[in-house]
């Protein structure tokens, strides 16, 4: 990879300055965090989906020696803790009535409505007296009815899970223009309708979920150790909303973090319960999931049903389209949960293709299983399975070339700027480039070639291909503060959160560039409520859209003020100076200064003008975004599938992205690949399985299936880098999340296209060799 | 509890371990290394790997007290002060990690890997990291950093 330094250090492949820590074992994750006098907690988890909680006899537990405090739900009531609220962006019904929430408590108060929530919690001395105790704590269930799958939820004889939301029916949703979509139906030459399952998945970050909270007595006020993504509203909705707490009483830190992909965003009711377990014992407390937990409480993503209709002409040409979402929210309502299937899935409906019409409706519904909430992008992977494979569906069914019906109906750069009828702005971009920059990597002359020679071996080789409309940015403000030090060293301080991604590295890369200076003095601090007082944490591929964007506003900032202090210094005023590789100078005069000396007078009362204090270069500024960006990209993929066994491998991966203005271009590449490698897994492999009753049946990793490093092959990326977005200073367009957006229906459709002459049209994800070989066997018979 | 003796990352170590604790605890919990990680309960992500007695062990599949006696190598032990392992500036130059939490696991396999099979196939790594679970990186540059690593370490 290409390490020539650029401009500004703008798109180059700067190597990750946090990896020293991370390679040689010096990571600090939660689970590292080790307090004097800390005790451990362990969770008591339902094993039943849908109970009562008849009640709960914790003596034994507590005879046990070591075991400090038990407490359950009656305690957690008595002590008058708030439930934990959700945050959705589409907070109602259709008709204008507020979705259905029902009260989320951190601990179950006398009834439980999926397997693992916590019923009690065991806080001892170690670890593992705290888990042995857990199962000393005898709790008798009354079991009822499990209401478990999205159709079983909605069926008119279905258990009502909860009182308030009859038929289970969490919120109702419609986008687009259903007059215009009918009347296009109505005028097209076909309309093709396929119901597709996007199946449930988990992140499965690596580092499970776990935290550390120590209460001060004195003060009345708590420090909280979270692996989380978020820690800023968090720290606002445990506060307040749940301890019922000033949030200044709340210190919240997320120290290194060991992957989210959405899944830690939300608020999660264990970290909430380990600050009452300290309070509860006087003594600091952890509380670490194993996986198997991890897999019954982490949120869920994906999981919808969608009835997609595609309207076209005899010529290809798309008319409308139309989706009809069932989407899944689990027990309650997570943080962002209802949003998800709703307005989540609804922006990206119809991709990068032109349609003059446009109509989704969703229903989000509450079943007896795990909580719902963002999974790597968060309903534009939903939209993009949608949209791309009902290209192919529908031009199996009418005979005609998938690609082709791709390539006629991309939206034209001349449309450019235009509103989507889903309402995206879309400011930049060029999608026929971007899809004939893609076929063009792709090697389709030697394809027949391949063809043969797969099938010489015995297997079956098809090609698939997507092209992706994202909407990226998050929540739109972000804030960065640069501070000077006496060592020579700046720290900056972003409220934006990398979990992974690099931001130690990107943003310092930013702000050095800039200004100037060596990264090697750039001290970066992130996800600490007192180090960064405001942030919006991570989620949205936002992190260098407005984070990146609020340290270039920083750094400019500190350019404007060392003005002024040159213009001092030189005798003159700051509209003479200029400022370019780390130095400040007066045009036509030798007046020129370094940044590092500017740095120096800016804490020397002596060496300033009138008004500017020592420490006027350390600045705060806030970036606030306008509307959301819109990344776009095609990828394309081959595949061998084994027809005796309907094994499936995935043997060439393709992907073009517009991200716009690539910052660090091997950090991009690392987004995009493990985007991609998320999305093979849940089209090849991966699902949350529940049984009829709400067991989870896939409880560990050797039930879980998850891609290693032979089920994924070498990808090939490019960045299409023509059309960066004025809609923030990098003209930058996220990249964290398109890969995932991007790569199931590639998969899927290349399978659809290996198994063609079986007459086999669509396969559900994931892709099992069951499910593969039993479409081929009931295609042909 | 058993009394055991360890030399870990060349330095001699006496300790009473419960019978019950696995290697990766001790190493993490006694030993205060924390490197070493845990991401599952069925030994399948291998983010515990570390170097027993010359054998790569998942430290989450074996007791404390079954490595009496033993040398252990952790990723705390593969630098030479400042200076990176040939396979961990592998990593880093390939950007073979995102969050850090596989990554000593993954950094301890792919030693023994080069070890072994000093000029290893893509392929061959790929096969080779069957017990490693990544979920961020697409295994693409860890794949690299293998093969760029195995090449260094063999000079």
């Amino acid at each position: 990879m290409d390490t020539t330094p650029h401009k500004n250090r703008i798109g180059e492949a700067v190597r990750r300055v946090e990896d020293i820590r991370f390679l040689t074992g010096k990571g600090r994750y939660v689970d590292d965090v080790k307090l004097p006098n800390m005790v451990y907690a362990a969770m008591v988890r339902s094993p039943h989906a849908h109970a009562d909680v008849k009640s709960i006899d914790a003596s034994a537990a507590l005879e046990i020696d070591g075991v400090l405090a038990v407490f359950t739900g009656a305690d957690w009531k008595a002590a008058g803790y708030g439930p934990i609220p959700t945050k959705s962006a589409v907070k109602t019904f259709k008709d204008g009535s507020p979705l259905k929430e029902p009260p989320h408590h951190a601990m179950a108060i006398d009834r439980v409505r999926h397997a693992g929530e916590v019923v009690a919690v065991v806080v001892a001395e170690t670890r593992e007296i705290a888990r042995e105790a857990t199962e000393a704590v005898e709790v008798d269930y009354a079991p009822l009815p499990a209401v478990i799958g999205i159709k079983a939820a909605l069926a008119p004889d279905a258990p009502q899970i909860w009182d308030i939301a009859p038929g289970n029916l969490c919120l109702d949703f419609e986008l687009g223009n259903e007059e215009a979509q009918k009347k296009a139906f109505a005028a097209a030459d076909h309309v093709v309708t396929l119901e597709m399952v996007n199946n449930r998945v988990t992140a499965v970050p690596i580092e499970p979920r776990g935290a550390v909270a120590s209460y001060d007595k004195a003060s009345d006020s708590y420090t909280l150790w979270n692996a989380s993504q978020n820690i800023h509203a968090n720290r606002d909705t445990i506060a307040e909303a749940c301890l019922k707490i000033e949030k200044s009483k709340l210190h919240h830190i997320a120290p290194d973090v060991g992957g989210g992909f959405g899944a830690k965003n939300g608020v999660y009711p264990e970290p909430i319960l380990v600050c009452h377990a300290s309070k509860l014992v006087g003594r600091p407390v952890k509380w670490i999931n194993d996986r198997g937990e991890s897999f019954l409480s982490d949120t869920h993503g994906r999981d919808q049903i969608s009835t997609v209709s595609l309207a076209l002409d005899k010529d290809g040409t798309f008319r409308a389209l139309r989706t009809e979402t069932l989407g899944e929210l689990g027990a309650y309502c997570a943080t962002v949960g209802p949003f998800t299937p709703t307005g989540g899935s609804a922006r990206t409906q119809g991709g990068p293709y032109k349609f003059d019409a446009i109509f989704y409706t969703a229903k989000a519904v509450f079943t007896n299983t795990a909580l719902l909430d963002p999974y790597r992008g968060a309903g534009r992977p939903e939209a993009s399975y949608q949209m791309d494979r009902i290209i192919d569906y529908a031009a199996a069914n009418l005979g005609m070339d998938p690609q082709e019906l791709r390539r006629k109906n991309l939206v034209p750069r001349d449309m450019l700027p235009m509103k989507t009828p889903m309402g995206l702005d879309v400011d930049s971009g060029d999608f026929p480039e971007v899809y004939k920059r893609l076929i063009a990597m792709t090697d389709r002359g030697g394809y027949e070639k391949r063809v043969k020679e797969s099938a010489a071996k015995g297997l079956k080789r098809g090609f698939g291909v997507s092209a992706y409309l994202e909407c990226t940015g998050g929540g739109p403000k972000e804030h960065a503060v640069v501070e000077f030090k006496d060592n020579g060293k700046v720290t900056l301080a972003v409220g934006s959160h990398s979990t992974g991604m690099g931001h130690e590295t990107s943003f310092a890369q930013v702000l050095a560039g800039h200004l100037g200076i060596g990264m090697e003095d750039v001290e970066f601090r992130q996800a600490d409520t007192d180090a960064t007082p405001i942030g919006g944490g991570h989620g949205g591929s936002r992190g260098m859209e407005v984070g990146g964007s609020a340290v270039l506003q920083t750094a400019r900032a500190v350019v404007a003020k060392g003005k002024e202090i040159a213009a001092h210094l030189f005798e003159t005023s700051a509209d003479k100076i200029e400022f370019e590789d780390g130095s400040f100078f007066e045009p036509g005069t030798n007046h020129t200064i370094t940044i590092r000396d500017v740095i120096d007078a800016s804490n020397d009362p002596d060496k300033l003008p009138d008004g500017l204090q020592p420490g006027c270069l350390n600045i705060g500024t806030t970036f606030e975004r306008g509307i959301i960006s819109i990344p776009n990209g095609a990828h394309a993929g081959e595949v061998e599938v084994d027809p005796e066994t309907g094994v499936v491998k995935l043997v060439s991966y393709w992907v073009v992205d517009d991200f716009g203005t690539i910052v660090n271009p091997l950090l991009a590449d690392g987004q995009v690949m493990g985007g991609v490698a998320q999305g093979v897994g849940q089209a090849l492999m991966e699902e949350i399985v529940y049984d009829e009753n709400g067991q989870l049946l896939t409880g560990s990793l050797m039930d879980y299936a998850m891609p290693r490093a032979d089920d994924i092959p070498t990808m090939h990326l490019a960045f299409y880098e023509g059309a960066p977005t004025a809609k923030n200073l990098l003209g930058v367009k996220g990249a964290g999340e398109a890969g995932c957006v991007g790569a199931p229906p590639v998969v899927v459709n290349a399978v659809c296209d290996a198994l063609k002459e079986y007459g086999v049209k669509h396969i559900d994800m994931p892709l099992t060799p069951e499910k593969v070989w039993r479409a081929i066997r009931a295609a042909g018979a | 509890m058993p009394a055991i003796k360890v030399r870990v990352n060349g330095r001699e170590t006496a300790a009473d371990v419960d019978e019950r604790t696995l290697l990766a605890t001790f190493i993490r919990e006694q030993l205060e290394m924390t490197g070493t990680h845990v991401g599952c309960d069925t030994s399948q992500c291998g983010s515990c790997v570390v170097e027993v007695d010359g054998k790569t062990v998942k430290s989450c599949t074996m007791f404390a007290w079954q490595a009496d006696g033993a040398d252990i190598t952790t990723i705390e032990g593969l630098a030479d002060g400042d200076t990176l392992h040939p396979m961990q500036q592998a990593f880093r130059d390939h950007h073979g990690l995102q969050c850090g939490f596989c990554t000593p696991g993954m950094v301890m396999t792919a030693v023994a890997i080069a070890k072994q099979n000093p000029d290893p196939s893509v392929e061959e790594i790929r096969a080779a990291l069957e017990g490693n679970i990544c979920r961020c990186t697409g295994y693409q540059f860890i794949v690299e950093a293998v093969q760029a690593g195995a090449k260094a370490m063999r000079g």
